[in-house]
């Protein structure tokens, strides 16, 4: 694995669609995409993916929009322009023929994920969660497949939906998230390469949880996944995601695309531990710009979002989980942990978009920031003129941990009926010196004793998790703050 | 208006109606404050529709209205048929923007409390002058600056050390009736020396609609000095309000501002108070009774920029009919301002379905040994404290009327004037007023 790195050129892709030339990049054999974004680029993508024309179409039509649109400037984060030329919008391990089963997956790749702790491995079958791993911008293996398809439950990555199931990603892809939605929504929708896709059929409750682990590997790429999950009638499913990514000098974009769909009586819930690389706590050099669009819509009437996330990573978040609650008696859960350190920044938070009658949401954000990060908060609740008897609950609390870092919170409520109900709170205070003296005159160390209290302070957000889940997330915190305090 | 001018941009025009106004005699004093306005104003441009500063206040019919600037005459009777009974020897009259000594009354006034020009008072003092011009150049309120652009006349008020007002002074804003539509611009500067204390009344009526105040008050607070101040907002139904009101607190010093508005086509107050002393404390509280087509929008920037400071703001808003109502506050504390304490609460009430309530509560902090709180809550009347009420045997329209009125009348009572406090029951709780036979 010493030849250098090669890359295939936008034009042999087009020529011919077989034979590419491979170069190795770390330890993986990886192909990559030479940097640049033009409309053949997105068809060699298309191509590359063999894609039916309704895709290279709802690609064009986003890339055009893109062109037409500029680059956010109102988030409370700082950064030098991103080149969007400079990336390369496609990298993906060496395709080998059809995987058959684990054994064929890169056996490096497979230690990558061992590493990571993600139980791939079908014969262990470690905890009962099926997984779809993304490295770079492919999926590379779904686990326990099979056992989910007797059910009659879909989950598969994206690339394989759009060919084996047209009819539903054409249907719902991008009825929640418009291809010209936002910026990076409108790059994502032109350039994306997989994701997971998740169908629950009607009247099901998915016998597991299902999961996606995002890796980005390559330097100077961009990933851009997509996340298409759809609950039909009466059912109900939990997804959980995670990402991570190796240390580099550079930055690199992630902007992905989530949307979920319910239907009448559905129910998803969608947790995120997002642990990014987020740059060096020095210089802030490298770490990930993760820029993502999430949002649900309940459109049939009785449906639940809810939406749980736990962010310690990236060098820059912006992103906002939203729920569009169009159903009558829809509800709408956000659950948010957000933890800067270093020179992280953090511009996160959700929107909660009541439109049809009777339905409730609630927010929980707690932030907590340390050394010289900034975290904000950043939230809208809006009531249309026929959401009657709409009802919200916000909660936003901040925590501060050393005198460099800042806290802001950005809350916008929007309310044009008078039968609402909406509540609105928010403190931001530092760690009491008396909680800390009380766990130290009883023998715990200031360390444990701070991670007692940021534990508690989190404790709403971590109950929400899946049991794994939450515990991963604690000792996250723990891990990430551990120079921070004391 | 010939076609090469429409086709101009509204800058563009405001800017050549500029030259004009300066070119018809500009007061000379004013010149260079009325030069770095305009300047400012071609740089900062009319607020595009999500201008982060207007996310919530359409100024499109605002900035596409033409307004002239013409002088009317208030009648004698008028003035004090709104003058309170205690204020009758202190009261400042201003006619659509400009000072009106004839119609004023000072003898009630004690020695160390002065009047003076602005022109005048801005030559005397260059570091004066400096601070203004300073102001004029980082404004960010693109309708402020407009108040410097064609400022002609203004009044510094200025309360010696240790001058105590025992009486509160009542500053009088009149708009006259005019028949098209006219735009004044008062400006005020009102300076407490250290330990002085002074509660001043701000008051705007209008004889008749269609016109635009747009008004400006500096207030500079030296050490350990203390205002009240309490604002009535009781502009006719069609005329605009737009006001900045800029606060720099020194050491101990302390600023209270107790308002009520009525709203009107639209009313917009902008608040940015600098806290730049240690012990310095803010209180800023409005309430707000909407209805038909008013509109209240209050923005509210509160820099804490030393450490020790405190800050608290209460809004109460009742919105009926097609009311708009919007609070965008932000507390901001600077790095090393510790031990900064800061509260900040909005209560909505809302009465029709198509009233709109929209709030923006933010906290930007970047010190970490502070307490900060925000809430904000919409809703309508309590339908247990209702029931309660008609089991007591009252009717449901009463009922209604009586937790309503009682919702801001706990705000308007804590106005030390009681005159003040009548006149905006009057003026505010009229509106909730249901008719009976």
């Amino acid at each position: 694995m010493t030849e250098p790195a090669k890359s295939s050129s936008v034009e042999d892709v087009l020529e011919d669609r077989g034979k590419y030339k491979y170069g190795f990049k770390t330890m993986i054999e990886s192909e990559t995409f030479p940097k640049g974004l033009n409309e053949d680029v997105i068809r060699a993508i298309s191509a590359k993916k063999k894609e039916p024309e309704f895709m290279l179409d709802f690609r064009l039509k986003a890339y055009r929009k893109w062109l037409t649109m500029k680059e956010p400037k109102w988030p409370n984060v700082h950064y030098p322009p991103v080149d969007f030329q400079d990336i390369s919008y496609y990298s993906a391990p060496k395709p080998k023929e059809k995987l058959e089963s684990m054994d064929e997956v890169d056996p490096e790749l497979l230690r990558t994920f061992e590493k990571l702790g993600i139980p791939l491995d079908e014969q262990k079958k470690l905890a009962n969660v099926a997984v779809d791993a993304v490295f770079d911008s492919v999926s590379v293996a779904t686990t326990h497949k099979q056992k989910l398809m007797e059910v009659g439950i879909i989950f598969c990555p994206i690339s394989e939906a759009v060919q084996e199931y047209p009819e539903l990603v054409e249907e719902y892809l991008g009825t929640v998230v418009p291809v010209g939605d936002n910026f990076y929504a409108a790059l994502n929708s032109a350039v994306f390469t997989d994701g997971s896709f998740v169908y629950i059929p009607p009247d099901t409750i998915s016998p597991m949880e299902l999961s996606t682990y995002f890796r980005i590997n390559t330097e100077e790429t961009g990933q851009f996944e997509r996340t298409l999950i759809v609950c039909a009638e009466n059912s109900y499913v939990s997804y959980l995601e995670g990402c991570t990514a190796p240390q580099f000098d550079t930055n690199q974009l992630h902007a992905a695309v989530v949307e979920l769909v319910t239907l009448e009586n559905a129910e998803i819930k969608y947790s995120t531990v997002q642990n990014w690389y987020a740059g060096d706590p020095e210089t802030g050099k490298g770490g990930i710009y993760n820029f993502v669009t999430k949002r649900g819509k309940c459109q049939g009437n009785n449906s639940k979002i809810s939406w749980t996330q736990v962010e310690t990573g990236s060098a820059i978040t912006w992103k906002y989980p939203s729920c569009i609650l169009q159903g009558d008696n829809t509800q709408g859960e956000f659950y948010s942990v957000a933890l800067t350190n270093g020179l992280m920044q953090a511009d996160t938070g959700t929107k909660m978009i009541h439109i049809g009658e009777n339905t409730k949401s609630s927010i929980i954000s707690k932030g907590i920031s340390a050394d010289k990060s900034s975290n904000s908060y950043r939230g809208l609740v809006k009531v249309g003129p026929k959401a009657k008897n709409a009802r919200n609950y916000t909660q936003c609390d901040s925590m501060l941990v050393g005198d460099k870092c800042s806290a802001h919170t950005f809350p916008y409520i929007e309310t044009a009926n008078n039968s609402v109900q909406l509540e609105h709170e928010a403190s931001t205070s530092k760690i009491s010196e008396d909680q800390l003296f009380y766990f130290e005159s009883r023998g715990i160390s200031r360390e444990n004793a701070i991670q007692a209290v940021i534990n508690g302070f989190c404790k709403e957000v971590f109950k929400q998790l899946p049991m794994e889940f939450a515990v991963e997330a604690q000792k996250l915190l723990a891990l990430k703050l551990e120079d921070s305090v004391g | 208006m010939s076609d090469v001018i429409e086709a101009l941009s509204r800058e563009a025009e405001v800017a050549e109606f500029h030259r004009k106004f300066v070119k018809d005699g500009s007061v000379p004093a004013f010149q260079s404050i009325n030069a770095a306005g305009i300047a400012r104003f071609e740089e900062l441009g009319f607020p595009h529709a999500k201008h982060e500063m207007y996310t919530f206040v359409n100024t499109h019919e605002l900035a596409n209205t033409r307004f002239q600037l013409t002088q009317g005459q208030a009648d004698a009777a008028f003035v004090d048929a709104n003058t309170y009974p205690a204020c009758q020897k202190a009261r400042l009259v201003f006619v659509d923007g400009q000072y009106d000594p004839a119609l004023s009354e000072t003898s009630g006034l004690p020695q160390g409390v002065s009047l003076v020009a602005l022109p005048e008072a801005l030559e005397k003092e260059p570091g004066l002058k400096s601070c203004i011009e300073k102001g004029i150049a980082e404004e960010n309120d693109v309708f402020a600056s407009l108040n410097a652009a064609f400022v002609n006349a203004g009044l510094l008020i200025d309360f010696a050390e240790n001058t105590v007002l025992e009486t509160p002074l009542l500053i009088l804003h009149i708009g006259t009736a005019s028949k098209e539509p006219v735009v004044h611009h008062p400006r005020l500067l009102l300076r407490l020396g250290r330990t002085a204390e002074a509660k001043v009344i701000h008051k705007y009526v209008g004889e008749g609609g269609g016109y635009c105040v747009n008004a400006v008050q500096d207030v500079l607070l030296e050490d350990g000095a203390g205002l009240t101040l309490a604002r009535v907002q009781a502009d006719p139904a069609d005329a605009w309000h737009l006001e900045k009101l800029r606060v720099f607190q020194k050491r101990d010093s302390r600023f209270t501002a107790l308002c009520g508005s009525g709203g009107c086509r639209m009313a917009r107050v902008h608040y940015e108070i600098h806290l730049q002393g240690e012990g310095a404390e803010t209180n800023l509280s409005n309430a707000s009774v909407l209805t038909e087509n008013d509109q209240s929008h209050h923005f509210v920037r509160i820099h804490h920029e030393v450490p020790h400071t405190t800050s608290h703001q209460l809004f109460k808003n009742v919105i009926g009919g097609k009311g708009r109502s919007s609070v965008d506050g932000t507390v901001i504390v600077n790095e090393g301002a510790q031990l900064t304490s800061s509260e900040q609460l909005i209560n909505n009430l809302m009465l029709s379905d198509t009233a709109h309530a929209d709030n923006k509560p933010n906290l930007m902090i970047f010190a970490d040994d502070v307490k900060c709180t925000h809430g904000a809550t919409v809703g309508q009347i309590d339908k247990d404290q209702l029931f309660y009420l008609k089991t007591r045997g009252l009717e449901e329209s009463l009922a209604t009327e009586l937790l309503t009125t009682s919702f801001v009348e706990s705000l308007i009572r804590e106005i030390p004037f009681p005159e003040v406090v009548e006149d905006l029951e009057n003026l505010l709780l009229g509106k909730l007023e249901v008719k009976r036979d």
